[in-house]
């Protein structure tokens, strides 16, 4: 039971990080929880899904999922968002949950209530781990989540791109004053965290082979969780906390899954969390205002 | 040729006029200070010029072009750097990432251009390590800005402006929170900026310190523009006195002060 179970928790894992990345790196320069990134996700699998059936091609179906949803991120942030920020966090918040519904609500309307399945068969090929069978789909999700949070980590730490993200994140009054401008960095942050999410819909709905209206619930509110876990606003810290989810929720599940149901196992941990370290497990120093 | 044009500039906030039509102008090459007791609008004034605030009417012109309200960030690009009053140092990052990311500006408009340009990055590397001898950080270059005591962060404040590598430089109470060691070597610092041609408006509380750096001084009092001329006129300045009087009592004495 012990392989299976760490395949399947790093798997979960890697699909929470691309979600959760997306929505830290969106608090980092907003300090805003935008719940409808969520509503990405769903947006990914269904665009997902409806590019495969025409084309027949997964990976086709992974980049349109993507750029309609980095789309519908950028017009969000563009016309929603920063409109309402100086309001303070708590609107924002309640008008993303909204937005979440509403996306839901229009999903149910277009696509039908229904599961629709995402047959896609990726190039990978089912392998054994020690003698435990591990499909090429999971394969592809682990590896596409290595490649992006890499890539992630890469352009925070060793761009000018990330440069200018971490001093907008810490002061972006300053960083306008030096010639940086915060409406972009906003704009291509609400762009990567929109995609990422699709990115992690597409992955998710071919795993389990179904698209539905509201798959991206249980999403919604556990990266809610993971970024809170992660230090809120601290990309590599969220990344951390995704992982650790992942393995402990399919551990918790494997082993003494009769205590408690798996998709509460982020809420209890948050509650910890605020309990005893509310500045999150992976933030140094104090707790970030 | 003038290179900033301020022209009956008014900033309300709800009801208090802040600035009340003042005009002014700096021409290229030219070192102006801008003094006057607290509340009096300087900082106010400043941060219009800076791109921070609007203003409720009146113009502003850089090198012949409105920029009024055109925001922090493109006048930043336009070519005007300035410091914080209150040091504000992106404190987790190190000294010298501060000042790269002010010196490469011009390719962080574009984010897909931080790949690839290794002729740039060097360029920007020593530009980054020449203003980092300028302004005597190099032996703190790769420390955490937030560990930098207030002499450093004040030198950290004019080393990023410079970055920007402005036509104008604005200087937002550089010695506020100084004590007498280390305004002197600021003062000699600030010199320096002046025998390379940099065009510098100063505003400051410290009045001694800005007359022994200016050409000519600009004096606001509650809001209005009441003297503009020599730093040697400013000191027999009858309204002036009264102005300073008003405040702090001290008349002649806080005009003297400082230096």
């Amino acid at each position: 039971m012990f392989i299976p179970s760490l395949v399947n928790g790093i798997t979960m894992g890697s699909i929470y990080a691309l979600m959760a990345l997306g929505l830290s790196l969106v608090y980092g320069i907003l300090r805003i929880l935008d719940v409808a990134n969520a509503g990405a996700y769903t947006l990914g699998a269904y665009v997902g899904v409806t590019v495969f059936r025409l084309t027949g091609s997964w990976w086709i179906a992974l980049v349109a999922g993507a750029a309609v949803a980095a789309s519908l991120g950028f017009i969000l942030q563009r016309f929603f968002y920063v409109p309402i920020l100086a309001s303070g966090p708590i609107i924002p918040l309640i008008a993303s949950i909204g937005v979440f519904t509403a996306l839901e609500e229009a999903y149910r309307l277009i696509f039908g209530p229904y599961i629709i399945e995402f047959p896609a068969r990726v190039p990978l090929p089912d392998i054994h781990v020690a003698g435990v069978p591990v499909r090429g789909v999971q394969l592809l999700i682990i590896l596409v989540a290595v490649v992006v949070l890499v890539g992630t980590w890469y352009v925070l730490g060793h761009t000018r791109m990330g440069l200018a993200w971490r001093a907008t994140a810490q002061d972006a009054e300053v960083a306008q004053a030096m010639g940086i401008d915060a409406r972009r960095v906003t704009g291509w942050n609400f762009l990567l965290g929109y995609a990422l999410a699709a990115v992690a819909g597409v992955l998710v709905s071919i795993n389990y082979d179904a698209v539905y209206p509201t798959m991206g619930d249980m999403p919604a509110y556990k990266m809610l969780a993971i970024i809170v876990l992660g230090g809120l606003g601290n990309p590599l810290g969220t990344i951390a906390a995704s992982l650790l989810i992942g393995l402990v929720e399919t551990f918790v599940a494997a082993y003494v899954g009769f205590l408690l149901p798996r998709d509460s196992i982020a809420f209890v941990a948050l509650i910890i969390i605020l309990l005893v370290r509310p500045q999150g497990i992976f933030t140094r120093g104090a707790v970030a205002k | 040729m003038t290179l900033l044009e301020v022209d009956r500039l008014t900033v309300r906030f709800r009801g208090l006029t802040a600035v009340d039509g003042v005009s002014l102008a700096v021409a290229e090459g030219e070192f102006v200070a801008i003094i006057g007791p607290n509340g009096a609008g300087k900082t106010t004034l400043f941060n219009v010029i800076a791109g921070s605030l609007r203003p409720s009417a009146g113009e502003i012109r850089f090198a012949g072009r409105p920029v009024a309200g055109l925001g922090a960030a493109r006048m930043s690009q336009l070519g005007v750097g300035r410091t914080f009053q209150v040091a504000r140092p992106f404190g987790s990052l190190t000294v010298r990432e501060n000042v790269r990311l002010a010196a490469g500006r011009h390719y962080l408009a574009n984010p897909l251009a931080a790949w690839g340009r290794r002729g740039r990055d060097r360029e920007v590397e020593a530009r980054v390590a020449h203003l980092l001898a300028v302004t005597g950080l190099v032996g703190l270059a790769d420390r955490r800005a937030a560990d930098l005591n207030m002499g450093g962060l004040r030198r950290l404040e004019i080393a990023r402006a410079l970055a920007l590598e402005p036509r104008l430089l604005l200087l937002d109470e550089p010695a506020a929170g100084l004590g007498v060691d280390g305004i002197r070597p600021l003062a000699e610092l600030i010199r320096s900026l002046r025998s390379q041609h940099l065009t510098v408006l100063l505003v400051e509380h410290h009045v001694g310190f800005a007359l022994s750096l200016c050409d000519r001084v600009v004096v606001l009092d509650q809001g209005k523009k009441i003297f503009e001329g020599t730093p040697e006129a400013v000191r027999r300045d009858e309204r002036v006195i009264t102005a300073y009087l008003g405040e702090s009592g001290a008349g002649e004495g806080a005009m003297s002060g400082g230096d």
